[in-house]
């Protein structure tokens, strides 16, 4: 008889994949005959819920007897063949829909086209999957009432105790919503909050912002985390962090500027926007990359804080980035650096450097019409700046031949009159037959 | 004959030489070894920003502290201090006396004049008399006359040490016969430092020692020939910089230099030696408490560095307002004295009144903890 295990443990026994039923066991854990008996009367009743719960559960480790093998998903309404296999209702009246007239998976003829329905499957079906949610609605009251606990141990405890009691903490916020709700009705934000001071240890610190992210914060709480020395916190364990706590940072930085009550000045600190440069060139963390990068946008939207991030010299340190970077975090570089090219000193700061043009020519008819649009105002900006040092630079690079690929591309107006004024700049200094041939079309496509 | 055993004798000389050479070089190999896991941390800042401050409380924070002879050997330093700083106001008052248009406020009553005269004479002597009850009265009338309260209110044109209201307040214990200095006696004693003091010490970590090593070296605070013996401290763990805020509006002893600009000089030449290039730095904002009582009284622009400072609140929230932009300033400063490839450098500040020893042993721990994660990074392990 094959054996059943509760999910608890890990052993598979017999072959393949896993999960087997044990009678004896089955019996004990009431799995038979257990909460979803009953005839056809509580039948519809049944599948509405179990489809409910089997949502809910949404568990990796069903017993593989419960799985329709053509969705390889867990069986609402389990039919057997004449070939003793068990199908989704539904999935196996597709399959022969199509014409098929053979067993998926034995691949036998069907010489019989009946459907019976497998309600001893059915029944083990609801069964496990009632106990299942049972228990999971379990841990998730207890997850609750030990949020509250833990809450109240922490205002008592310090040193390596308040650690612990964090970590707990944080791991039981992170699965499940309602120690979520425990901690933000019992005013959890503000105590947790109140950790983050001149004085926060790492250790505490990086707990406190890794908890703080899965809540719901609302405005008075963000505007409490945007005191000075709370920021200062953040920025240390952003500046000193582990990747992980790193990206906890950025995700929280994000929540906390998305208000209506913000202002720029409140993170106006070089500290911060040096340790974010440094997450966006990590290399041996890449996975840093577009969470930086989309918060280095959303400062760079603000204009007061464009200053700062060119004093700290990201223009070029952004310029030099690019080639490297996945599309997505292209177009967000690209955002940044139009931002920064709306201001003098970024247009200074930009020009400086030396792989702006190139980088930006390379970037035209490339990627999508979003990057098209950056570059170009880009190179507009730069350009306009040293009319005549730039387009030659610009020329040398191929900009010619990319911006009539530009013009006769089927981008909006807006780009392609960008396009034909920046092609206009650059060839003020040529000759029309020297212009023509810098237009060759071989150089620049790659 | 003899030869023969000259030479026997001059063989086994050569070879005990031989043997203690091989000796003092495993030494040398050992000692070296041992160094190398010492972390090196070294207080630089002008003078009176604190430094000795921190040195003492480091020693009695991690170290057996002081015992009865180090604690008596204060006593002629606690002394002199109250003595000089006696005679700093009462010529002090006498000067302000001569230059002010209302000069009543400045003069001394008759009586008084005199045990000012008395007094003053002291000070100047390089020898002080122990300081006995008949004087310590004596200085306590004086100290009470109107006139040496006014010039106190305008302490930042003289040289007023900071321990002046604390030694004074507690005169009558330190005049005594058998008096013993408290450690706290001892934290604000003032005396200059000269040449570089040491001490070696392990952390101590929720009563359990932990295995660092730290060596904290203070140097001399006075303008003198840093250039030369600053590279000396090459390969550093962290510069410890203190800078003390409060004095935004006092001068130098030497010259008319505000003193909060010698500071960021000091600083911003700290940050651009080739030699703190990998060097962690740490910046205690010192005498905190002194700067709550006077930014409420004295605006921060009269310091020249912080000319664009506007008031945005009053009471406790400006003090921190205040606070909040000295410390972007110190931290503007640093990113601009720094070049692109030292930006990794670690570098904090904190907020700190090295007179509290609970508040020095807190912030050591967070510099402790910051080092200790440092190394890990470093050692690629982060």
């Amino acid at each position: 008889m094959p054996m059943f295990q509760p999910s608890k443990k890990n052993g598979f026994l017999g072959g393949g994949d896993g999960r087997v039923l044990d009678l004896d066991t089955a019996v004990k854990d009431g799995v038979l005959g257990g909460v979803g008996g009953g005839g056809l009367g509580t039948g519809v009743l049944e599948k509405l819920d179990l489809n409910k719960m089997i949502e809910e559960l949404n568990l990796s480790t069903v017993p593989s007897v419960f799985i329709c093998p053509i969705s390889l998903e867990p069986m609402t309404d389990p039919v057997t063949l004449c070939t003793g296999q068990t199908y989704e209702k539904s999935n196996i009246l597709k399959w022969l829909g199509m014409g098929h007239y053979t067993c998926p998976t034995t691949m036998q003829e069907l010489w019989d086209d009946m459907l019976t329905p497998n309600n001893t499957l059915y029944q083990l079906i609801c069964t496990w999957f009632s106990q299942q949610y049972v228990q999971m609605k379990k841990r998730s009251e207890n997850a609750q009432g030990r949020a509250s606990e833990l809450l109240s141990t922490l205002k008592r405890v310090k040193g390596q105790a308040r650690i612990q009691t964090l970590k707990e903490l944080q791991q039981l916020v992170s699965n499940h919503s309602t120690a979520r709700t425990a901690v933000v009705d019992e005013g959890g934000v503000a105590l947790l909050s109140s950790l983050l001071g001149p004085f926060t240890s790492y250790a505490v610190g990086s707990e406190v912002i890794a908890t703080l992210v899965n809540l719901t914060l609302c405005s008075e709480s963000k505007a409490n985390l945007m005191q000075p020395s709370k920021v200062s916190a953040v920025v240390d364990v952003l500046n000193e962090g582990s990747i992980d706590a790193k990206l906890n940072c950025v995700r929280l930085i994000e929540t906390l500027m998305d208000d209506k009550g913000f202002r720029a000045e409140s993170i106006s600190s070089h500290s911060l926007l040096v340790a974010l440069m440094r997450l966006i060139r990590d290399k041996r963390h890449p996975n840093g990359h577009l969470p930086g990068l989309a918060l280095l946008k959303s400062i760079s939207i603000h204009n007061e804080l464009r200053t700062l991030i060119l004093n700290i010299g990201a223009a070029p340190q952004l310029v030099e980035l690019v080639p490297f970077l996945n599309p997505e975090c292209i177009e967000l570089a690209l955002f940044t650096l139009e931002a920064l090219s709306s201001t003098s000193q970024g247009k200074q700061a930009l020009k400086d450097c030396p792989k702006t043009i190139p980088t930006m020519v390379k970037l035209l008819m490339r990627i999508s019409e979003i990057c098209i649009a950056h570059a170009l105002s880009i190179l507009l900006s730069v350009c306009k700046l040293a009319p005549e040092e730039c387009s030659l630079v610009a020329v040398e690079a191929g900009i010619a031949a990319k911006l009539l690929l530009v013009i006769q591309s089927g981008c909006n107006q807006i780009l392609k009159q960008q396009a034909a004024e920046l092609l206009k700049l650059c060839s003020l200094n040529y000759s029309d037959t020297m212009f023509l041939s810098k237009c060759k079309l071989t150089r620049t496509i790659h | 004959m003899g030869s023969v055993c000259c030479t026997q004798q001059h063989r086994r000389a050569d070879s005990d030489e031989i043997e203690q050479t091989a000796e003092i070089e495993d030494r040398i190999e050992r000692e070296s070894k041992a160094e190398e896991h010492i972390q090196k941390l070294l207080l630089l800042g002008s003078s009176d920003s604190g430094k000795s401050t921190i040195f003492k409380q480091i020693k009695l924070l991690f170290q057996n502290g002081f015992d009865d002879a180090e604690l008596k050997n204060y006593i002629p330093v606690i002394h002199a201090n109250i003595y000089q700083t006696i005679k700093i106001l009462f010529d002090g008052s006498k000067e302000l006396s001569q230059s002010f248009s209302d000069r009543s406020r400045f003069h001394v009553s008759d009586e008084n004049k005199e045990i000012g005269e008395r007094l003053s004479e002291i000070g100047s002597r390089l020898e002080f008399p122990y300081l006995t009850s008949e004087i310590a009265d004596e200085i306590e009338t004086l100290w009470q006359d109107s006139a040496i309260q006014e010039t106190l209110s305008c302490c930042n044109k003289l040289q007023v040490p900071d321990c002046a209201h604390y030694y004074i307040e507690n005169l009558q214990r330190l005049s005594n016969p058998g008096y013993i200095p408290t450690k706290e006696d001892v934290l604000y004693a003032r005396v200059q430092t000269t040449g570089v003091v040491e001490i070696q010490f392990s952390p101590v970590r929720e009563n359990k020692r932990s295995g660092e090593v730290y060596r904290l070296f203070d140097v001399g605070g006075q303008r003198n020939e840093k250039r030369k013996w600053i590279h000396l401290f090459e390969g550093v763990t962290a510069v410890i910089f203190c800078a003390a805020i409060n004095e935004y509006d006092q001068t130098l002893l030497e010259n008319e230099t505000n003193r909060l600009m010698e500071t960021k000089e000091l600083f911003e030449w700290v940050l651009k030696q080739p030699c703190f290039e990998k060097t962690s730095f740490m910046l205690f904002l010192n005498k905190f408490d002194l700067f709550e009582e006077k930014v409420l009284k004295v605006p921060l622009n009269v310091c020249e560095w912080f000319q664009d400072y506007q008031p945005a609140s009053s009471g406790k929230q400006e003090i921190e307002h205040a606070y909040e932009f000295v410390k972007k300033k110190f931290e503007e400063l640093y990113f601009r004295s720094t070049s692109p490839d030292c930006v990794d450098r670690v570098f904090k500040i904190y907020r700190t009144n090295a007179l509290d020893q609970k508040l020095v042993k807190k912030t050591f721990k967070l510099v402790h903890e910051t080092l200790r994660r440092r190394n890990l990074f470093e050692a690629g392990l982060l």
